[in-house]
Protein backbone atom coordinates (compact mmCIF):
# COMPACT_ATOMS: atom_id res chain seq x y z
CA UNK A 1 0.00 0.00 0.00
CA UNK A 2 2.77 2.55 0.98
CA UNK A 3 4.58 1.37 -1.88
CA UNK A 4 1.95 1.99 -4.55
CA UNK A 5 1.37 5.79 -2.38
CA UNK A 6 4.99 6.49 -3.11
CA UNK A 7 4.78 5.37 -6.55
CA UNK A 8 1.93 7.69 -7.50
CA UNK A 9 3.06 10.41 -5.75
CA UNK A 10 6.51 10.01 -7.53
CA UNK A 11 5.18 9.87 -11.16
CA UNK A 12 2.69 12.87 -10.63
CA UNK A 13 5.53 14.86 -9.51
CA UNK A 14 7.83 13.73 -12.33
CA UNK A 15 4.48 14.69 -14.66
CA UNK A 16 4.30 18.05 -12.99
CA UNK A 17 7.96 18.76 -14.15
CA UNK A 18 7.86 17.26 -17.46
CA UNK A 19 4.93 20.24 -17.70
CA UNK A 20 6.97 22.59 -16.79
CA UNK A 21 9.85 21.60 -19.00
CA UNK A 22 6.98 21.14 -22.54
CA UNK A 23 4.82 24.42 -21.64
CA UNK A 24 6.79 26.69 -23.04
CA UNK A 25 7.36 24.38 -26.25
CA UNK A 26 3.88 24.10 -26.59
CA UNK A 27 2.74 27.18 -25.79
CA UNK A 28 5.27 28.89 -28.32
CA UNK A 29 3.74 26.08 -31.27
CA UNK A 30 0.17 26.74 -30.64
CA UNK A 31 -0.03 30.46 -30.06
CA UNK A 32 2.07 30.23 -33.90
CA UNK A 33 -1.39 29.57 -34.87
CA UNK A 34 -3.38 32.57 -33.39
CA UNK A 35 -3.66 35.74 -34.50
CA UNK A 36 -1.91 38.74 -32.77
CA UNK A 37 -5.34 39.60 -31.57
CA UNK A 38 -5.65 36.62 -29.59
CA UNK A 39 -2.10 36.27 -28.52
CA UNK A 40 -2.12 40.28 -27.05
CA UNK A 41 -5.80 40.20 -25.98
CA UNK A 42 -6.54 39.68 -21.98
CA UNK A 43 -8.65 36.56 -21.56
CA UNK A 44 -6.35 33.64 -23.25
CA UNK A 45 -6.51 30.36 -24.20
CA UNK A 46 -3.47 28.10 -24.49
CA UNK A 47 -5.71 26.56 -28.00
CA UNK A 48 -5.85 28.62 -30.02
CA UNK A 49 -9.89 30.05 -30.56
CA UNK A 50 -9.05 30.66 -34.22
CA UNK A 51 -6.30 29.02 -35.80
CA UNK A 52 -4.58 30.46 -38.98
CA UNK A 53 -1.24 29.73 -41.11
CA UNK A 54 -1.37 33.38 -41.53
CA UNK A 55 1.71 33.25 -38.92
CA UNK A 56 3.31 31.10 -41.30
CA UNK A 57 2.59 32.47 -44.66
CA UNK A 58 3.19 36.06 -43.77
CA UNK A 59 6.34 35.32 -42.68
CA UNK A 60 7.78 33.86 -45.70
CA UNK A 61 6.10 36.86 -47.83
CA UNK A 62 7.78 39.49 -45.59
CA UNK A 63 10.89 38.15 -44.46
CA UNK A 64 13.02 35.03 -46.37
CA UNK A 65 12.94 33.01 -43.47
CA UNK A 66 13.40 29.69 -45.46
CA UNK A 67 15.95 30.90 -46.65
CA UNK A 68 18.29 31.44 -43.45
CA UNK A 69 16.85 28.16 -42.81
CA UNK A 70 18.12 26.71 -45.99
CA UNK A 71 21.23 29.04 -45.09
CA UNK A 72 21.73 27.58 -41.73
CA UNK A 73 21.39 23.61 -42.74
CA UNK A 74 24.08 24.25 -45.59
CA UNK A 75 26.91 25.73 -42.92
CA UNK A 76 25.70 23.41 -40.10
CA UNK A 77 25.78 20.11 -42.56
CA UNK A 78 28.87 21.28 -44.11
CA UNK A 79 30.77 22.11 -40.78
CA UNK A 80 29.91 19.08 -39.12
CA UNK A 81 31.09 17.10 -41.63
CA UNK A 82 34.49 18.87 -41.42
CA UNK A 83 34.61 18.61 -37.98
CA UNK A 84 33.65 14.85 -37.91
CA UNK A 85 36.21 13.88 -40.18
CA UNK A 86 38.96 15.82 -38.74
CA UNK A 87 37.88 14.93 -34.94
CA UNK A 88 38.05 11.48 -36.07
CA UNK A 89 41.86 11.23 -38.17
CA UNK A 90 43.57 13.90 -34.89
CA UNK A 91 41.77 11.45 -32.54
CA UNK A 92 43.00 8.37 -34.20
CA UNK A 93 46.66 9.94 -34.10
CA UNK A 94 46.44 10.92 -31.10
CA UNK A 95 44.94 7.89 -29.72
CA UNK A 96 46.97 5.05 -31.47
CA UNK A 97 50.47 6.63 -31.92
CA UNK A 98 53.26 6.88 -29.56
CA UNK A 99 55.59 9.87 -30.27
CA UNK A 100 57.55 13.25 -28.87
CA UNK A 101 55.16 16.01 -27.96
CA UNK A 102 52.21 13.87 -28.15
CA UNK A 103 50.47 15.03 -24.50
CA UNK A 104 51.56 19.02 -25.07
CA UNK A 105 49.63 18.84 -28.76
CA UNK A 106 46.82 17.08 -26.42
CA UNK A 107 47.65 19.64 -23.66
CA UNK A 108 46.83 22.44 -25.91
CA UNK A 109 44.04 20.88 -27.72
CA UNK A 110 41.90 20.57 -24.39
CA UNK A 111 43.19 24.06 -23.80
CA UNK A 112 40.92 24.82 -26.48
CA UNK A 113 37.83 24.00 -24.70
CA UNK A 114 38.82 26.37 -21.24
CA UNK A 115 39.24 29.43 -23.58
CA UNK A 116 36.25 31.54 -23.44
CA UNK A 117 34.49 32.70 -27.02
CA UNK A 118 34.87 36.34 -25.20
CA UNK A 119 38.93 36.28 -25.50
CA UNK A 120 39.57 34.39 -29.32
CA UNK A 121 36.45 36.51 -30.87
CA UNK A 122 38.03 40.02 -31.01
CA UNK A 123 41.71 39.02 -32.45
CA UNK A 124 39.34 36.39 -34.76
CA UNK A 125 37.53 39.07 -36.18
CA UNK A 126 40.51 41.34 -36.61
CA UNK A 127 42.34 38.49 -38.55
CA UNK A 128 38.90 37.72 -40.66
CA UNK A 129 38.38 41.17 -41.73
CA UNK A 130 42.33 42.27 -42.62
CA UNK A 131 41.93 39.19 -44.89
CA UNK A 132 39.04 40.18 -46.47
CA UNK A 133 36.98 37.33 -45.48
CA UNK A 134 33.63 39.64 -44.60
CA UNK A 135 30.60 38.17 -46.01
CA UNK A 136 32.30 34.86 -47.32
CA UNK A 137 31.32 31.64 -45.73
CA UNK A 138 34.98 30.82 -45.08
CA UNK A 139 34.63 32.93 -42.40
CA UNK A 140 32.15 30.88 -40.72
CA UNK A 141 33.97 27.57 -41.29
CA UNK A 142 37.52 28.07 -41.07
CA UNK A 143 37.71 29.21 -37.57
CA UNK A 144 35.60 25.82 -36.32
CA UNK A 145 37.20 23.24 -38.74
CA UNK A 146 38.56 21.50 -36.08
CA UNK A 147 37.01 21.22 -32.15
CA UNK A 148 38.89 20.30 -28.75
CA UNK A 149 35.79 18.18 -27.56
CA UNK A 150 35.83 16.26 -30.51
CA UNK A 151 39.40 15.59 -31.10
CA UNK A 152 38.96 14.55 -27.12
CA UNK A 153 35.77 12.38 -27.69
CA UNK A 154 37.39 10.52 -30.34
CA UNK A 155 40.67 10.18 -28.82
CA UNK A 156 38.67 8.52 -25.64
CA UNK A 157 36.94 6.33 -28.53
CA UNK A 158 40.18 5.68 -30.55
CA UNK A 159 41.86 3.84 -27.20
CA UNK A 160 38.98 1.72 -27.27
CA UNK A 161 39.69 -0.33 -30.25
CA UNK A 162 42.27 -3.42 -30.39
CA UNK A 163 45.57 -2.72 -31.31
CA UNK A 164 45.54 -5.83 -32.73
CA UNK A 165 42.90 -5.11 -35.12
CA UNK A 166 45.02 -2.40 -36.45
CA UNK A 167 47.92 -4.36 -36.38
CA UNK A 168 46.47 -7.10 -38.46
CA UNK A 169 45.63 -4.74 -41.11
CA UNK A 170 49.14 -3.35 -40.88
CA UNK A 171 50.98 -7.12 -42.12
CA UNK A 172 48.19 -7.50 -45.04
CA UNK A 173 49.87 -4.61 -45.79
CA UNK A 174 47.36 -1.69 -46.10
CA UNK A 175 49.04 1.69 -45.45
CA UNK A 176 47.61 3.87 -42.30
CA UNK A 177 45.38 5.76 -44.83
CA UNK A 178 43.34 2.52 -45.70
CA UNK A 179 43.39 1.47 -42.07
CA UNK A 180 41.93 4.65 -41.07
CA UNK A 181 39.09 5.50 -43.62
CA UNK A 182 38.06 1.32 -44.19
CA UNK A 183 38.62 -0.24 -41.06
CA UNK A 184 39.28 2.60 -38.19
CA UNK A 185 36.61 5.27 -39.43
CA UNK A 186 33.27 3.10 -39.81
CA UNK A 187 34.03 1.37 -36.42
CA UNK A 188 33.41 4.86 -34.26
CA UNK A 189 29.83 5.18 -35.30
CA UNK A 190 28.73 6.19 -31.88
CA UNK A 191 31.71 8.74 -31.30
CA UNK A 192 30.95 10.25 -34.54
CA UNK A 193 27.43 10.38 -33.72
CA UNK A 194 27.38 12.50 -30.60
CA UNK A 195 30.25 14.90 -32.19
CA UNK A 196 27.51 15.19 -35.09
CA UNK A 197 24.92 15.94 -33.36
CA UNK A 198 26.41 18.36 -31.22
CA UNK A 199 28.58 20.35 -33.75
CA UNK A 200 25.17 20.51 -35.52
CA UNK A 201 23.34 21.89 -32.67
CA UNK A 202 26.73 24.73 -32.19
CA UNK A 203 26.54 25.75 -35.78
CA UNK A 204 23.01 26.05 -35.68
CA UNK A 205 22.58 28.46 -32.38
CA UNK A 206 25.48 30.10 -33.00
CA UNK A 207 24.35 33.74 -32.91
CA UNK A 208 27.67 36.59 -32.84
CA UNK A 209 30.06 35.12 -35.43
CA UNK A 210 27.81 35.13 -38.10
CA UNK A 211 25.91 38.03 -36.94
CA UNK A 212 30.21 40.23 -37.12
CA UNK A 213 30.77 38.41 -40.28
CA UNK A 214 28.32 38.24 -42.67
CA UNK A 215 26.88 41.58 -44.02
CA UNK A 216 24.52 40.60 -46.83
CA UNK A 217 21.19 40.02 -45.17
CA UNK A 218 20.00 36.65 -47.87
CA UNK A 219 23.40 35.26 -46.80
CA UNK A 220 22.96 35.43 -42.79
CA UNK A 221 21.88 32.40 -40.69
CA UNK A 222 18.80 31.37 -38.69
CA UNK A 223 19.61 32.94 -35.07
CA UNK A 224 20.50 35.92 -36.44
CA UNK A 225 17.52 36.24 -38.66
CA UNK A 226 15.02 35.62 -35.58
CA UNK A 227 16.77 38.95 -34.24
CA UNK A 228 16.91 40.55 -37.74
CA UNK A 229 12.77 39.97 -37.35
CA UNK A 230 12.42 40.71 -33.86
CA UNK A 231 13.90 44.03 -34.62
CA UNK A 232 12.10 44.82 -37.73
CA UNK A 233 8.54 43.53 -36.47
CA UNK A 234 9.19 43.73 -33.01
CA UNK A 235 5.49 43.88 -32.34
CA UNK A 236 4.28 40.80 -34.60
CA UNK A 237 4.18 38.25 -31.84
CA UNK A 238 2.36 35.81 -34.38
CA UNK A 239 5.59 35.90 -36.46
CA UNK A 240 7.73 35.96 -33.82
CA UNK A 241 6.17 32.84 -32.70
CA UNK A 242 5.81 31.56 -36.11
CA UNK A 243 10.08 32.08 -37.00
CA UNK A 244 11.28 30.43 -33.51
CA UNK A 245 9.13 27.48 -33.95
CA UNK A 246 10.91 27.15 -37.33
CA UNK A 247 14.25 27.39 -35.53
CA UNK A 248 13.21 24.95 -32.62
CA UNK A 249 11.33 22.57 -33.74
CA UNK A 250 13.57 20.80 -36.45
CA UNK A 251 16.01 20.61 -33.77
CA UNK A 252 13.93 18.71 -31.39
CA UNK A 253 12.73 16.08 -33.86
CA UNK A 254 16.40 15.53 -35.16
CA UNK A 255 16.67 15.23 -31.48
CA UNK A 256 13.50 12.99 -30.50
CA UNK A 257 14.66 10.19 -33.08
CA UNK A 258 18.56 10.58 -32.13
CA UNK A 259 17.90 11.00 -27.82
CA UNK A 260 19.39 7.77 -27.33
CA UNK A 261 23.03 8.13 -28.78
CA UNK A 262 22.40 12.10 -27.65
CA UNK A 263 22.19 10.96 -23.98
CA UNK A 264 24.77 8.42 -24.08
CA UNK A 265 27.35 10.72 -25.80
CA UNK A 266 26.91 13.23 -22.75
CA UNK A 267 26.98 10.70 -20.37
CA UNK A 268 30.23 9.08 -22.21
CA UNK A 269 31.70 12.35 -22.25
CA UNK A 270 31.03 13.86 -18.70
CA UNK A 271 32.09 9.94 -16.89
CA UNK A 272 35.32 10.51 -18.79
CA UNK A 273 36.46 14.24 -18.49
CA UNK B 1 48.38 1.11 -19.97
CA UNK B 2 48.91 1.22 -23.73
CA UNK B 3 52.20 -0.89 -25.63
CA UNK B 4 54.63 1.90 -26.22
CA UNK B 5 55.43 0.94 -29.75
CA UNK B 6 57.15 3.52 -31.73
CA UNK B 7 56.04 4.36 -35.19
CA UNK B 8 57.44 1.85 -37.54
CA UNK B 9 56.34 1.74 -41.38
CA UNK B 10 56.91 5.49 -43.54
CA UNK B 11 52.86 5.40 -43.74
CA UNK B 12 52.78 6.08 -39.95
CA UNK B 13 55.33 8.35 -40.47
CA UNK B 14 53.35 10.48 -43.10
CA UNK B 15 50.27 10.45 -41.49
CA UNK B 16 51.20 11.36 -37.84
CA UNK B 17 53.28 14.63 -39.89
CA UNK B 18 50.58 15.49 -41.75
CA UNK B 19 47.64 14.94 -39.52
CA UNK B 20 50.03 16.87 -36.89
CA UNK B 21 51.05 19.10 -38.64
CA UNK B 22 47.86 20.69 -39.78
CA UNK B 23 46.81 20.61 -36.31
CA UNK B 24 49.70 22.53 -35.07
CA UNK B 25 49.72 25.57 -37.68
CA UNK B 26 45.37 25.36 -37.27
CA UNK B 27 46.06 25.92 -33.14
CA UNK B 28 48.98 28.27 -33.44
CA UNK B 29 46.69 30.43 -35.93
CA UNK B 30 43.10 30.18 -34.01
CA UNK B 31 44.38 29.65 -30.47
CA UNK B 32 48.23 31.05 -29.71
CA UNK B 33 48.34 34.06 -31.46
CA UNK B 34 44.83 34.95 -30.93
CA UNK B 35 45.27 35.02 -26.97
CA UNK B 36 48.86 36.58 -27.71
CA UNK B 37 47.10 39.37 -29.92
CA UNK B 38 44.24 39.63 -26.66
CA UNK B 39 47.21 40.23 -23.98
CA UNK B 40 49.14 42.53 -26.21
CA UNK B 41 46.00 44.27 -27.20
CA UNK B 42 44.73 45.13 -23.93
CA UNK B 43 47.75 47.58 -23.16
CA UNK B 44 46.19 49.15 -26.12
CA UNK B 45 43.68 51.79 -26.96
CA UNK B 46 42.49 49.76 -29.62
CA UNK B 47 39.73 50.42 -32.13
CA UNK B 48 39.55 48.86 -35.23
CA UNK B 49 36.74 50.74 -36.74
CA UNK B 50 39.16 54.38 -36.48
CA UNK B 51 42.30 52.11 -36.49
CA UNK B 52 43.59 52.77 -33.93
CA UNK B 53 46.34 51.18 -31.81
CA UNK B 54 48.29 53.05 -29.34
CA UNK B 55 50.19 51.51 -26.24
CA UNK B 56 48.66 53.10 -22.86
CA UNK B 57 50.24 50.97 -20.60
CA UNK B 58 47.93 49.22 -17.69
CA UNK B 59 45.51 51.69 -18.31
CA UNK B 60 42.36 49.52 -19.59
CA UNK B 61 43.02 47.47 -16.25
CA UNK B 62 43.17 50.32 -14.12
CA UNK B 63 40.14 51.44 -15.96
CA UNK B 64 38.57 48.15 -15.46
CA UNK B 65 39.17 47.90 -11.67
CA UNK B 66 37.78 51.66 -11.62
CA UNK B 67 34.75 50.99 -13.52
CA UNK B 68 31.28 50.82 -11.15
CA UNK B 69 29.44 48.53 -14.34
CA UNK B 70 32.30 45.78 -14.42
CA UNK B 71 31.99 45.57 -10.66
CA UNK B 72 28.06 45.55 -11.44
CA UNK B 73 29.23 42.90 -13.99
CA UNK B 74 30.72 40.59 -11.64
CA UNK B 75 28.25 40.70 -8.64
CA UNK B 76 25.58 39.79 -11.48
CA UNK B 77 28.15 36.89 -12.72
CA UNK B 78 27.87 35.84 -9.04
CA UNK B 79 24.57 35.98 -8.13
CA UNK B 80 23.85 34.06 -11.33
CA UNK B 81 26.32 31.54 -10.99
CA UNK B 82 25.22 30.90 -7.78
CA UNK B 83 21.12 30.65 -7.99
CA UNK B 84 21.39 28.75 -11.32
CA UNK B 85 24.13 26.28 -10.29
CA UNK B 86 22.49 25.88 -7.13
CA UNK B 87 19.01 25.14 -8.54
CA UNK B 88 20.69 23.15 -11.31
CA UNK B 89 21.83 20.82 -9.25
CA UNK B 90 19.52 20.31 -6.49
CA UNK B 91 16.68 20.17 -9.11
CA UNK B 92 18.63 17.95 -11.27
CA UNK B 93 19.62 15.63 -8.52
CA UNK B 94 16.32 15.01 -7.39
CA UNK B 95 14.72 14.33 -10.92
CA UNK B 96 17.76 11.71 -11.34
CA UNK B 97 17.06 10.56 -7.95
CA UNK B 98 13.24 10.17 -8.47
CA UNK B 99 14.03 8.57 -12.39
CA UNK B 100 16.43 6.12 -11.01
CA UNK B 101 14.16 4.60 -8.29
CA UNK B 102 12.91 1.23 -9.22
CA UNK B 103 9.25 2.27 -8.61
CA UNK B 104 9.57 5.14 -11.54
CA UNK B 105 7.65 3.72 -15.11
CA UNK B 106 8.41 5.28 -18.17
CA UNK B 107 12.06 6.28 -17.52
CA UNK B 108 13.34 6.90 -21.05
CA UNK B 109 10.06 9.33 -21.79
CA UNK B 110 10.95 11.33 -18.82
CA UNK B 111 14.92 11.86 -19.58
CA UNK B 112 14.16 12.70 -23.40
CA UNK B 113 11.67 15.50 -22.07
CA UNK B 114 13.38 16.86 -19.10
CA UNK B 115 16.65 17.11 -21.62
CA UNK B 116 15.05 18.54 -24.64
CA UNK B 117 15.67 22.81 -23.69
CA UNK B 118 18.82 21.76 -23.62
CA UNK B 119 19.07 20.80 -27.27
CA UNK B 120 17.07 23.29 -28.47
CA UNK B 121 19.15 26.76 -29.54
CA UNK B 122 19.15 29.61 -27.12
CA UNK B 123 18.75 32.33 -29.07
CA UNK B 124 14.90 30.70 -30.23
CA UNK B 125 14.61 29.78 -26.68
CA UNK B 126 15.25 33.45 -24.85
CA UNK B 127 12.87 34.77 -27.67
CA UNK B 128 9.98 32.42 -26.45
CA UNK B 129 11.08 32.98 -22.79
CA UNK B 130 11.11 37.32 -23.29
CA UNK B 131 7.06 36.79 -24.73
CA UNK B 132 6.61 34.58 -21.42
CA UNK B 133 7.69 37.30 -19.64
CA UNK B 134 5.17 40.48 -21.32
CA UNK B 135 3.57 41.19 -18.73
CA UNK B 136 0.03 42.05 -20.75
CA UNK B 137 -0.19 38.54 -21.58
CA UNK B 138 2.93 36.20 -21.08
CA UNK B 139 2.26 32.83 -20.20
CA UNK B 140 3.83 33.53 -16.56
CA UNK B 141 1.78 36.36 -15.23
CA UNK B 142 -1.26 34.55 -16.67
CA UNK B 143 -0.63 31.50 -14.48
CA UNK B 144 0.48 32.58 -11.78
CA UNK B 145 -1.97 35.38 -11.36
CA UNK B 146 0.94 37.96 -11.15
CA UNK B 147 1.72 41.16 -11.98
CA UNK B 148 5.00 41.66 -12.20
CA UNK B 149 7.08 43.15 -15.57
CA UNK B 150 9.83 40.93 -15.43
CA UNK B 151 12.67 42.35 -17.61
CA UNK B 152 11.72 45.85 -17.16
CA UNK B 153 12.26 45.70 -13.47
CA UNK B 154 15.73 45.83 -12.07
CA UNK B 155 14.62 43.81 -8.92
CA UNK B 156 13.29 40.69 -11.00
CA UNK B 157 14.91 41.14 -14.68
CA UNK B 158 18.02 39.03 -13.06
CA UNK B 159 15.96 36.24 -11.02
CA UNK B 160 14.05 35.88 -14.71
CA UNK B 161 17.12 35.37 -16.72
CA UNK B 162 18.07 32.81 -13.95
CA UNK B 163 14.84 31.19 -14.00
CA UNK B 164 15.20 30.90 -17.84
CA UNK B 165 18.58 29.19 -17.59
CA UNK B 166 17.68 26.76 -14.93
CA UNK B 167 14.77 25.48 -17.17
CA UNK B 168 16.77 25.27 -20.12
CA UNK B 169 20.02 23.54 -18.07
CA UNK B 170 18.35 21.44 -15.43
CA UNK B 171 18.40 18.41 -17.86
CA UNK B 172 22.03 18.24 -18.80
CA UNK B 173 22.58 18.08 -14.58
CA UNK B 174 19.61 15.19 -14.35
CA UNK B 175 21.34 13.27 -17.37
CA UNK B 176 24.94 13.32 -15.77
CA UNK B 177 23.62 12.40 -12.11
CA UNK B 178 21.57 9.49 -13.69
CA UNK B 179 25.00 8.25 -14.99
CA UNK B 180 26.80 9.12 -11.71
CA UNK B 181 23.49 6.98 -9.80
CA UNK B 182 23.77 4.06 -12.34
CA UNK B 183 27.56 4.15 -12.20
CA UNK B 184 27.34 3.05 -7.67
CA UNK B 185 28.10 -0.16 -6.58
CA UNK B 186 25.38 -2.08 -5.91
CA UNK B 187 26.64 -3.73 -2.43
CA UNK B 188 26.59 -0.04 -0.44
CA UNK B 189 22.99 0.00 -0.35
CA UNK B 190 22.88 -3.66 0.72
CA UNK B 191 24.95 -3.14 3.47
CA UNK B 192 22.78 -0.05 4.00
CA UNK B 193 19.86 -1.92 4.39
CA UNK B 194 20.62 -4.51 6.36
CA UNK B 195 21.79 -1.96 8.64
CA UNK B 196 18.81 -0.55 8.85
CA UNK B 197 18.83 2.60 7.11
CA UNK B 198 15.90 4.36 5.89
CA UNK B 199 15.85 6.05 2.79
CA UNK B 200 16.78 9.65 3.66
CA UNK B 201 20.09 8.36 5.76
CA UNK B 202 20.96 5.89 2.48
CA UNK B 203 20.86 8.95 0.62
CA UNK B 204 22.29 11.71 2.73
CA UNK B 205 25.25 8.96 4.03
CA UNK B 206 26.28 6.67 1.09
CA UNK B 207 24.68 8.39 -2.32
CA UNK B 208 25.40 11.76 -1.98
CA UNK B 209 29.00 11.08 -0.97
CA UNK B 210 29.37 8.72 -3.46
CA UNK B 211 28.21 11.51 -5.79
CA UNK B 212 30.80 14.15 -5.04
CA UNK B 213 32.96 13.27 -8.42
CA UNK B 214 29.86 14.27 -10.77
CA UNK B 215 28.08 17.11 -8.55
CA UNK B 216 31.81 18.81 -8.71
CA UNK B 217 31.94 18.27 -12.46
CA UNK B 218 28.57 19.91 -13.00
CA UNK B 219 29.31 22.63 -10.75
CA UNK B 220 32.10 23.19 -12.29
CA UNK B 221 31.71 23.35 -15.36
CA UNK B 222 28.24 25.35 -15.42
CA UNK B 223 30.24 28.15 -13.30
CA UNK B 224 33.01 27.80 -16.41
CA UNK B 225 29.97 28.01 -18.99
CA UNK B 226 28.00 30.72 -17.02
CA UNK B 227 30.83 32.98 -17.15
CA UNK B 228 30.91 32.85 -20.70
CA UNK B 229 26.52 33.65 -20.94
CA UNK B 230 25.37 36.58 -22.81
CA UNK B 231 23.08 35.26 -25.25
CA UNK B 232 19.91 35.63 -22.73
CA UNK B 233 20.94 38.84 -21.62
CA UNK B 234 21.28 40.23 -25.31
CA UNK B 235 17.78 39.25 -26.37
CA UNK B 236 15.80 39.75 -23.25
CA UNK B 237 17.37 42.47 -21.71
CA UNK B 238 20.18 44.28 -23.25
CA UNK B 239 21.58 44.60 -19.66
CA UNK B 240 19.20 46.99 -18.31
CA UNK B 241 17.26 47.63 -17.38
CA UNK B 242 19.94 50.23 -15.81
CA UNK B 243 23.22 47.82 -15.25
CA UNK B 244 20.85 45.44 -13.27
CA UNK B 245 21.46 42.10 -15.82
CA UNK B 246 24.65 42.78 -17.00
CA UNK B 247 26.80 39.44 -16.95
CA UNK B 248 30.56 39.88 -17.44
CA UNK B 249 30.43 38.27 -21.06
CA UNK B 250 27.98 40.74 -22.15
CA UNK B 251 30.12 43.53 -21.19
CA UNK B 252 32.59 42.27 -23.58
CA UNK B 253 30.30 41.74 -25.95
CA UNK B 254 29.20 45.58 -25.42
CA UNK B 255 32.43 47.16 -25.17
CA UNK B 256 33.98 44.90 -28.10
CA UNK B 257 31.00 45.43 -30.95
CA UNK B 258 28.61 48.24 -29.46
CA UNK B 259 31.51 50.76 -28.35
CA UNK B 260 34.25 49.19 -30.72
CA UNK B 261 36.75 49.36 -27.17
CA UNK B 262 38.87 46.36 -28.19
CA UNK B 263 41.66 47.32 -25.85
CA UNK B 264 38.91 47.09 -23.03
CA UNK B 265 37.43 44.24 -24.12
CA UNK B 266 40.56 41.99 -24.01
CA UNK B 267 41.46 43.31 -20.54
CA UNK B 268 37.83 42.16 -19.11
CA UNK B 269 37.75 38.94 -21.65
CA UNK B 270 41.18 38.24 -19.65
CA UNK B 271 39.58 38.64 -16.40
CA UNK B 272 37.19 36.08 -17.68
CA UNK B 273 39.81 33.87 -19.04
CA UNK B 274 41.69 34.21 -15.90
CA UNK B 275 38.63 33.34 -13.26
CA UNK B 276 37.85 30.31 -16.15
CA UNK B 277 41.42 28.47 -15.87
CA UNK B 278 41.42 29.11 -11.96
CA UNK B 279 38.24 26.98 -11.91
CA UNK B 280 39.62 24.32 -14.37
CA UNK B 281 42.57 23.87 -12.18
CA UNK B 282 40.14 23.25 -9.04
CA UNK B 283 37.81 20.57 -11.42
CA UNK B 284 41.62 19.30 -12.49
CA UNK B 285 42.53 18.95 -8.64
CA UNK B 286 39.11 17.21 -7.91
CA UNK B 287 39.39 14.71 -10.38
CA UNK B 288 43.05 14.14 -9.70
CA UNK B 289 41.96 13.32 -5.95
CA UNK B 290 39.05 10.61 -7.02
CA UNK B 291 41.90 8.44 -9.22
CA UNK B 292 44.59 8.47 -5.62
Amino acid sequence: MKQKVLKTTLFIVLCLAGVVTVLPFVWMVLSSFKTNGEIESLEQSLIPLAPTLDNYLNLQSNFDFLRYFANSILIAVLVTVIVVYTSCICGYVLGKYQFKGKNLIFGIVMMTMMVPWSVTIIPRYTMFVKAGLLDSYLSLILPVMFSGFGIFMMKQNMEGIPDELIEAARLDGANEFQIFHQLVFPLCKNGISAIAIFQFLWVWEDYLWPYLMMDSENKQLLAVGLTLFNGRYSTDYGGLFAATAISILPVIIVYVIFQKRFIAGVAAGAVKG
Amino acid sequence: MFKRRPLQSKSEVWMRNIVMGILVVYMAVFLIIPVIMVIAGSFHQWNPLNETYNWIGIENYVRMFSYPTFWQSMLNTVIFCVFVVFFRVTIGLAVAYALNSKMTRFKTFFRTVFYMPTVTPLVAVAYVWKIMYNPQFGLIDKIFGLDINWLFDSKFALPALMLMTVWKDFGYAVILFLSGLLSLPADCYESASLDGADAWQTFRYITLPLLKPTMLFVVVTSIISYLQAYVPVLVMTKGGPGTSTYLSSYLVYDQAFKQYNFGYASAISLFILVLTAAFTVISFKVTGNKDE
